[in-house]
């Protein structure tokens, strides 16, 4: 039997690039690296118009603060700092770089070349912060943070989640298929910081494949591959700790309240790839697809590519679409137009045409959004409540405890844009909750 | 170039949209409807249609003089007619249908603010409303097998015969065996007579997932409870039971107007409570009440408390101290 949790919903996967390996995309004559693409507080620019710089050299740190530094995913010429709104509606910095495709190497790219079992914990963690090392699953937490306060608290389980539940999305299965010791050998790294003799890959059963040619890499019973029920949201933390440990993580708080620290699948190749060539999180596997996509496509683009430039690599937009999405379809961020760059977190660019007439929010108070919510919610009284203005009663009706996963709204037969009212609800609630100081 | 389309996640949706829900069930109600017309005669399609013809005009006007946008593409309407016309007998007057029409959607339903804001279910209230105002009229029913033409009325001296629900009520049990009443040989409401028809509609339902099983199954399960340990005085309590479920307006209140999802709770403890409210109430009725049938009003009294039955059913969250623990 396969584990899971309770609520949440099957949506058409639409994995069409789940055969198609991993292309190679390369580095555009000009890249627009922002400096904030993790959680925390933004990188400083540490290069100036005009300057130099070589592949993987820190062009962006803030040493001070959560941050994660920012690495040249290209040699060439530092063409300037601008600032941009992103789709999230914050201004962020862009560095400019003019490529000079000579991919001249940075002196700091360095293996590691100690054995990892006479490696501390403190240098690991070092390490990881130095190759810029942050969530790849959608959220972005920097990794060596995670790991510092997971060490702290002293969890007793490390889960790597490979669940990939978003429909499209299969940049994790086909990096899983294609480069499994990368993903073990990171988890090795993982165990090591965290002095655990095991832990867990959890992975939906619709990658069977993986999952059976992970357990051929292992070849120990240290490190289990756990097949979950598929099933979104199985990918969401609290959701992978319930089915994998049986624990709920308590609301508001994080996996390491529940003793587990969770690393994505593509976060351990990236971890194991800065101890084992010394290169900095560069690039990232992305899956293009969508029904506008000509070539749906998975692809390692170095960061700071504009979506432009992938999906003109993929052979251009088949029709033009009505959204561009950053990540999978029930979470992503709409972008509106295709300049937006590929960042540490992008794990899909979906171009999707528009979706037949909906009758646009009539709630008919089918329950059924009550039924898909895995954080056992009532999304219609949060949108009822949130429509009229009544925040308070949102509060009530436990509306923090929301994670976004879009499951109420996907079900909702009247078309209601539930996690839209529920996110104007949180927003307000904060607004207010700062106004009482 | 033109911008993209910018709007909040999910950028997914499933394909059934109301208009799809509200078209599985007018598809799970032709089955009774066919086997009304074989009962009572083509007067029975031309109430239907009339009853569903005028239900989606009255919401059209409606929407027109209150300046609201035109909702008569959810198919709601169509099967708020269609079950108020299965709540008649097939001689049931056209005025009166027209009128019952009326009641539902613009008095019921669109004063309330239309589809997903009435708080009661707009068939029932109709068909509360029309049996009371004209009682004599819509109890007249007759016996299945006298078929009326499509626009042939009930000649004056035709013989009105009694319900089982009526015999039951005075105490004795019905002359109709529990075979009849489970296909629907039998004097009643036109689309309420074939319990097994109504009832292979529910389970298409539920399969669909239109339906939640829950609120049919502890509706049917209370009746059937209490009608087997409390049966009327010398009544055998299998038999007794047996016609208790099959008869009346049972088994399309429960399948198809307790479902209704506007004036049913959504969590899935409150559509228990909910249920057994139902058949409690039912039963109630079915004993102690003026009238032999009991279900609409045992409807529309737990209507009234599909919000709190929400508010006070609901799951903590996840996380939270005192969650459901389930294991998967």
């Amino acid at each position: 039997m396969a584990f899971t949790f309770k609520g949440g919903v099957h949506p058409r996967e639409w994995k069409l690039t789940e055969r198609s390996p991993i292309a190679k995309l390369p580095a555009s004559a000009h890249l627009e690296v922002p400096l904030q693409q993790h959680i925390g507080a933004p990188a400083a620019a540490l290069v100036q118009k005009g300057e130099g710089v070589k592949l993987g050299q820190v062009i962006a740190d803030n040493a001070n603060a959560l941050c994660c530094p920012v690495h040249a995913p290209v040699s060439g010429t530092i063409t300037g700092i601008t600032t941009r709104m992103d789709a999230s509606g914050r201004m962020i910095e862009y560095i400019g770089i003019d490529n000079d495709f000579a991919d001249t190497l940075s002196e700091t790219v360095l293996p590691h070349t100690r054995p990892i079992l006479e490696t501390s914990a403190e240098e690991i963690i070092a390490r990881i912060r130095a190759a810029g090392i942050s969530g790849m699953g959608g959220a972005g937490f920097p990794a060596y943070a995670k790991l510092s306060s997971a060490i702290e608290s002293g969890v007793d389980k490390l889960i790597v989640n490979a669940c990939e539940c978003e429909p499209y999305l299969t940049a994790d299965h086909r990096l899983l298929l294609e480069h499994p010791d990368a993903v073990v050998g990171g988890i090795q790294i993982l165990m090591r910081a965290l002095d655990l003799a095991d832990a867990t890959i959890a992975i939906e059963d619709n990658k069977r494949d993986a999952a059976i040619l992970l357990r051929s890499v292992i070849q120990n019973d240290l490190i289990r591959v756990h097949l979950l029920q598929t099933k979104y949201p199985q990918g969401d933390e609290r959701q992978i700790v319930f089915a994998v440990t049986g624990r709920q993580i308590p609301a508001g708080k994080l996996p390491k309240d529940a003793g587990c620290v969770i690393f994505n699948a593509a976060t351990c190749a990236a971890i194991y790839d800065a101890f084992v060539t010394g290169l900095p999180l560069v690039s990232r596997i992305v899956t293009v697809s969508g029904d506008c996509v000509k070539k749906p496509s998975n692809v390692r683009v170095p960061i700071g590519t504009a979506f432009k430039d992938v999906i003109e690599f993929c052979g251009g937009y088949s029709a033009e679409p009505d959204k561009l999405i950053a990540g999978g379809p029930m979470m992503g961020v709409c972008q509106w137009d295709d300049n937006a760059v590929v960042t540490k977190t992008t794990s899909g660019i979906l171009a999707l045409s528009k979706v037949p007439h909906r009758e646009a929010d009539v709630c008919v108070h089918c329950g059924k959004c009550a039924l898909a919510c895995p954080m056992y919610l009532e999304p219609l009284y949060l949108a009822a409540y949130a429509r009229i203005g009544q925040y308070e009663r949102c509060k009530d009706f436990d509306v923090f405890s929301c994670v976004e996963c879009g499951s109420c709204a996907h079900v909702c037969p009247g078309g209601v844009p539930l996690v839209q009212y529920i996110r104007t609800a949180k927003v307000k609630l904060k607004e207010l909750a700062a106004a009482k100081k | 170039m033109s911008l993209f389309r910018v709007s909040s996640s999910p950028h997914l949706y499933r394909e059934d949209t109301t208009r799809v829900l509200m078209l599985d069930v007018l598809i799970a109600l032709i089955p009774a409807l066919i086997w009304a017309i074989y009962q009572f005669g083509w007067r029975v399609l031309t109430v239907c249609a009339l009853s569903m013809a005028s239900a989606v005009l009255f919401e059209y006007l409606f929407n027109k003089l209150a300046h609201k946008k035109n909702t008569i593409g959810d198919c709601s309407a169509l099967v708020t007619g269609l079950l108020f016309a299965f709540s008649l007998p097939a001689s049931a007057g056209f005025a009166i249908v027209v009128l019952g029409t009326f009641f539902a959607i613009v008095v019921v339903k669109g004063l309330f603010g239309g589809l997903g804001k009435n708080i009661v279910n707009p068939a029932l209230a109709a068909r509360v409303f029309v049996f009371i105002s004209f009682p004599a009229e819509l109890t007249r029913y007759t016996d299945p097998g006298l078929r009326l033409g499509f626009f042939e009325s009930l000649s004056a001296d035709a013989v009105s015969s009694a319900t089982p629900l009526a015999v039951l009520k005075n105490g004795t049990m019905p002359s109709e065996s529990a075979l009849n009443l489970l296909f629907g040989s039998l004097p009643g409401s036109l689309g309420e007579v074939s319990a097994l028809l109504l009832l292979a509609g529910g389970l298409y339902l539920a399969i669909r997932r239109v339906i939640d099983i829950r609120i049919p199954l502890s509706v049917l399960a209370t009746v059937a409870v209490f009608s087997y340990f409390l049966p009327v005085k010398g009544l055998d309590n299998v038999q007794f039971m047996l016609a208790e479920l099959l008869s009346g307006g049972l088994m399309l209140g429960a399948i198809f107007m307790a479902t209704d999802y506007v004036t049913s709770p959504a969590t899935k403890l409150g559509r228990v409570i909910y249920g057994i409210g139902i058949g409690l109430i039912t039963m109630f009725i079915r004993y102690f009440g003026g009238y032999p049938e009991g279900v609409s009003f045992a409807i529309l009294i737990m209507n009234l408390f599909v919000y709190y039955l929400d508010r006070y059913t609901k799951a903590k969250p996840f996380g939270q101290k005192g969650a459901p623990k389930h294991a998967a």
